[in-house]
């Protein structure tokens, strides 16, 4: 196995694999290191793939706002940065022919489904509607929502509760399966010449001066001229080793996952209580918790029975279905939200590849071609600007 | 949530001597068991609607079983049984969350026995998913339990003694059994033979079932496999194959018509619960599978928490029984109600007789251990993973592309993320890596396990009272 490599990337979930892919199509020499720890986010996540929805704070969002508030209000504070918005929107973009390329370089589908009725946000009552309606109105035309009322909504998705009022429509927000999207892009780049070393704990980066030279795993040097860290919850601790502050959190996410059942959802479906998806096997996935919980990857009786409640109170024949099985996993969190992206100052051969939080999914392929992109020294597609971590330099204040 | 001072999880012979042992020192036990009945799965009891008057008086078992449940039921309150209620998760702090059809609650153990058995191992061979073949534990409890045949004309193969009871029950329901196939070959039994010969009641009890198949006419094929399974809707035949000490295939194969196929390679300890509560397994080669470490009192690395019987190590049901008593003892001894010299008092005999089984229980387990060959018995279209419909040739294809460890190989293939959450797939799955990576299956390490063990529905879940708190 070598010892050295162009650059070495952190880290295999969804996001060191599209950076991996993005590198290994530019004919880079480049090296993936993973151990797969408990509570990797990508084999957790629930494959949502709502730019918008996210950036204005449904789907998980208005859960993480809510458990955040510690009220019961909602309001519009949770509406992400247009820029993030406008970055998730252009990723988001790129899967159906992403789809293609993983299939036809790969072998591996990664399920992508843009044949749903889109994402609903479901509101029971007229505070939620005017919520809804509140952000609606600060969208541009292109993403604005269709706001459909209780009999509209219930001819598209019959499964629905009867207690509802109405809904705010995304067509263009869909699914895919996560875990492929992520094994897609791992064999793309392996196709492409890239190399995996799998089981593989970095213990350490190498740094001579304000230089990253390359990575410890245990007593053994792997060489590079840059390091990728998307180590994911991991990374601020994996920067840490080279005296580098990149403030990335674990964010607990709980799911519960039904036993696979004929169709029954169309939509991907967002309350202020649970967001629903049905998979491509069938099971509905039912999510999610955001708790600061540190690395514990454990699950709780109290957030499964909540979520299930919440899931019979939007979609009442879920009672009678059978649980295949709960978990959790660990969003790689930020205080503003946004993710963690390209070089830090005062350190060159390292580029952060971390904090995709609650949208690591849906960013993954703008993400992994622009940082590639930004390695290798062609202009991003994108500006990677808003994104740097030395945002954080600049207002100490924003986290504590 | 509410406490408790003692909680079993399991109603065969190690949760009931359990229970037994706390009824009798005063201590009020919970014992949970997902049937409906207490016994375990050999003392299976038909449901009470069931019950004919030509029931056969089935044989010590039988009568070991009575004499439980009737100490049991003699306990009056000084028990708390919760038949049909599943432990469908373990929370820190030895809380354990049931469900029935009342609906869930948790429940908090001061000590905690873990005893729920083993269940049946099945390696993957060509056909081994067609309707009508089943294991042979599902084939006695059609018997046992339903009171209905699972065919007119069945095979019973794979390993171990259990072969030949289930053959014996089949045969005396009114079955053409058309053969037994045991995997080991006769000469293997034979070198083993003197130390057999240290429990000559267990002894004779196999030799007693033999000797019945053998006066009905019934086909022994010693030192032979099933192959393969073939048939349209359902299984028609199966192809038998001499095979090697390993139980490679080798040889001659012949064809034997017959409309069900029980196989079955022994078993294997139940141990998803230890695994949640964490703790410590390790991996016996013996068994072929995951073992939770225990010290002498039955005590995992967790304290307060014991398992006791099959669930940890496989050992038969008089093993069971005793071991039960042990774990109860301790856990009693744990909770002051015990004296120190009470505690050995009662512990001495009780140990004197778990290691007279001993040298039975290690010829039985050399015998019958699962062999490499049983685990290459699968062709590349084969199916491995029977919940997530996987092929040999997929999970080869995932450990290519790196999956060269469990949670890699999982998240790359979805192997074992089915609800039995691999406890069918693992033996194959850590197999085959092995055979890449030259990775000893000690360390490829185990499946994680998530909640729910057993059926649970999102609507036990909206019921949170179930019990009242005492
Ligand atoms: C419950 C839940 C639901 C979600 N739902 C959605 C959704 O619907 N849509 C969406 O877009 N996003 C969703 N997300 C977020 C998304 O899953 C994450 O943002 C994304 O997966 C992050 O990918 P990553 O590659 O950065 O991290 P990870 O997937 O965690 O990958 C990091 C990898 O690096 C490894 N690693 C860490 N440290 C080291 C080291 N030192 N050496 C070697 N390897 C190391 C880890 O073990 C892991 O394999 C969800 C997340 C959760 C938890
Ligand atoms: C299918 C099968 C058939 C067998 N038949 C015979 C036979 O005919 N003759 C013979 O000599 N030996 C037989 N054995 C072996 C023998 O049953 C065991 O050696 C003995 O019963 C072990 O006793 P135990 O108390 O450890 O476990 P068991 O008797 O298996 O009892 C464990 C109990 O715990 C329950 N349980 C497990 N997990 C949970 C949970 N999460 N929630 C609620 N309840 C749970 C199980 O349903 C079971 O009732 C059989 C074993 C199996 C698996």
């Amino acid at each position: 196995m070598k010892q050295t490599a162009d650059v070495i990337v952190v880290g295999g979930g969804v996001i060191g694999g599209a950076v991996a892919f993005e590198l290994a199509r530019r004919s880079v020499d480049v090296l993936l290191l993973d151990k797969s720890l408990p509570g990797r986010a990508t084999s957790a996540s629930a494959g949502g793939l709502w730019p918008v929805g996210e950036a204005v704070g449904l789907g998980c969002g208005i859960i993480h706002h809510q458990s955040r508030a510690a009220s019961d209000g909602i309001s519009s504070e949770l509406v992400l940065p247009t820029v993030f918005r406008d970055f998730l929107i252009r990723s988001n973009e790129c899967f159906p022919k992403l789809a293609e390329e993983l299939k036809e370089i790969s072998a591996v589908d990664i399920e992508y489904e843009s044949e749903g009725n889109g994402l609903f946000f479901l509101y029971f009552n007229e505070d939620e509607q005017r919520f809804v309606e509140t952000i609606a109105s600060g969208l541009p035309g292109g993403s604005k929502f269709k706001m459909l009322d209780a009999n509209e909504v219930k001819q598209l998705e019959p499964q629905l509760t009867d207690d509802l009022l109405g809904a705010a429509v995304l067509a263009n927000e869909h699914q895919l399966n996560p875990m492929y999207l992520a094994e897609g892009f791992k064999r793309a780049a392996i196709a492409l010449g890239a190399q995996f070393r799998h089981n593989t704990l970095v213990t350490g980066l190498c740094r001579e001066a304000d230089r990253v030279v390359g990575v410890q795993v245990g007593d053994q040097v792997l060489t590079c001229n840059t390091v990728v860290n998307a180590a994911g919850a991991w990374a601020g601790n994996l920067a840490a080793a080279a005296g580098l502050r990149v403030p990335v959190f674990p964010v607990r996410g709980q799911i519960v996952l039904t036993q696979s059942l004929p169709h029954t959802l169309s939509a991907c479906l967002s309350t202020s209580g649970c967001y629903m998806l049905q998979k491509k096997h069938g099971e509905v996935l039912i999510g999610s918790t955001t708790e600061n919980t540190g690395f514990d990857v454990s699950v709780t009786a109290e957030a499964i029975t909540q979520l299930c409640r919440a899931a019979v109170q939007t979609v009442p024949i879920l009672r009678n279905v059978g649980i295949k099985r709960v978990w959790s996993g660990l969003r790689p969190g930020t205080q503003d939200e946004l993710p963690i992206l390209g070089p830090m100052e005062n350190v060159t051969g390292y580029v952060n590849a971390a904090g995709g939080f609650r949208t690591g999914i849906v960013a993954a392929p703008l993400t992994g071609r622009v940082l590639a992109q930004a390695i290798v020294g062609e202009t991003p597609d994108v500006a990677i600007d808003p994104f740097l971590a030395n945002r954080f330099q600049r207002s100490t204040a924003a986290f504590a | 949530m509410i406490r408790r001072e003692l909680v079993i999880l399991g109603a065969g012979p190690a949760g009931m001597a359990a229970a037994i042992t706390a009824g009798r020192c005063g201590i009020r036990a919970t014992v949970i068991d997902e049937n409906a009945t207490s016994g375990g799965q050999i003392f299976r009891q038909p449901p009470k609607s069931f019950v004919t008057s030509d029931s056969p008086a089935d044989d010590e078992n039988a009568a070991r079983g009575t004499d439980l449940r009737k100490e049991l039921a003699s306990l009056g309150d000084r028990i708390e049984l919760l038949p049909a209620t599943t432990v469908w998760g373990y929370f820190p702090q030895r809380q354990i969350a049931i469900r029935n059809e009342q609906g869930w609650q948790m429940i908090e153990a001061k000590q905690l026995i873990l005893a729920p058995g083993a269940y049946e191992f099945v390696p993957p061979f060509p056909g081994w998913t067609l309707p009508g073949v089943m294991t042979p534990g599902a084939a006695q409890s059609m018997v046992k339990t339903m009171k209905i045949l699972p065919g007119k004309r069945v095979l019973v193969a794979g390993s171990g003694p259990f072969l030949l009871v289930v053959a014996a029950q089949l045969h005396a329901a009114g079955v053409e059994v058309v053969g037994v196939v045991e995997a080991v070959r006769r000469r293997d039994i034979l070198r083993h033979f003197p130390d057999l010969l240290s429990n000559r009641k267990l002894l004779g009890q196999g030799r007693r079932y033999y000797r019945t198949l053998q006066q009905a006419g019934i086909p022994f094929h010693w030192g032979h496999l099933v192959t393969e399974a073939h048939g349209n809707e359902s299984v028609e035949q199966a192809t038998i194959t001499a095979c090697d000490s390993q139980s490679r295939p080798q040889g001659r194969s012949t064809t034997i018509s017959l409309d069900t196929l029980c196989v079955g390679y022994g078993f294997v300890p139940r141990i998803e619960l230890a695994q949640m509560a964490d703790c410590h397994v390790q991996y016996s080669d013996l068994l072929g599978s995951w073992i939770p470490e225990v010290d002498e009192n039955f005590e995992t690395s967790v304290p307060g928490v014991r398992v006791a019987g099959d669930g940890g190590g496989v050992a038969g049901a008089i093993a069971a029984e005793l071991q039960g008593t042990l774990a109860a003892l301790a856990a009693l001894h744990q909770l002051g109600q015990l004296d120190a010299s009470a505690f050995e008092q009662q512990r001495t005999p009780i140990v004197f007789r778990l290691n007279k089984l001993q040298k039975f229980r290690r010829a039985l387990d050399q015998i019958y251990r699962i062999r490499s060959g049983l685990l290459d018995l699968a062709l590349p279209d084969t199916i491995v993973c029977r919940c997530e419909e996987l092929t040999r040739q997929e999970v080869e294809t995932g450990i290519q592309f790196g999956g060269t460890d469990i949670p890699t190989l999982k998240v790359s293939t979805r192997l074992g993320m089915g609800p039995c959450q691999g406890k069918m797939c693992w033996s194959m799955a850590a197999r085959m890596i092995a055979a890449q990576t030259g990775k000893s299956i000690a360390d490829i390490g185990p499946v994680r396990v998530r909640p729910p063990v057993g059926p649970l529905e999102i609507a036990d879940l909206l019921n949170p009272q179930l019990l009242e708190t005492s």
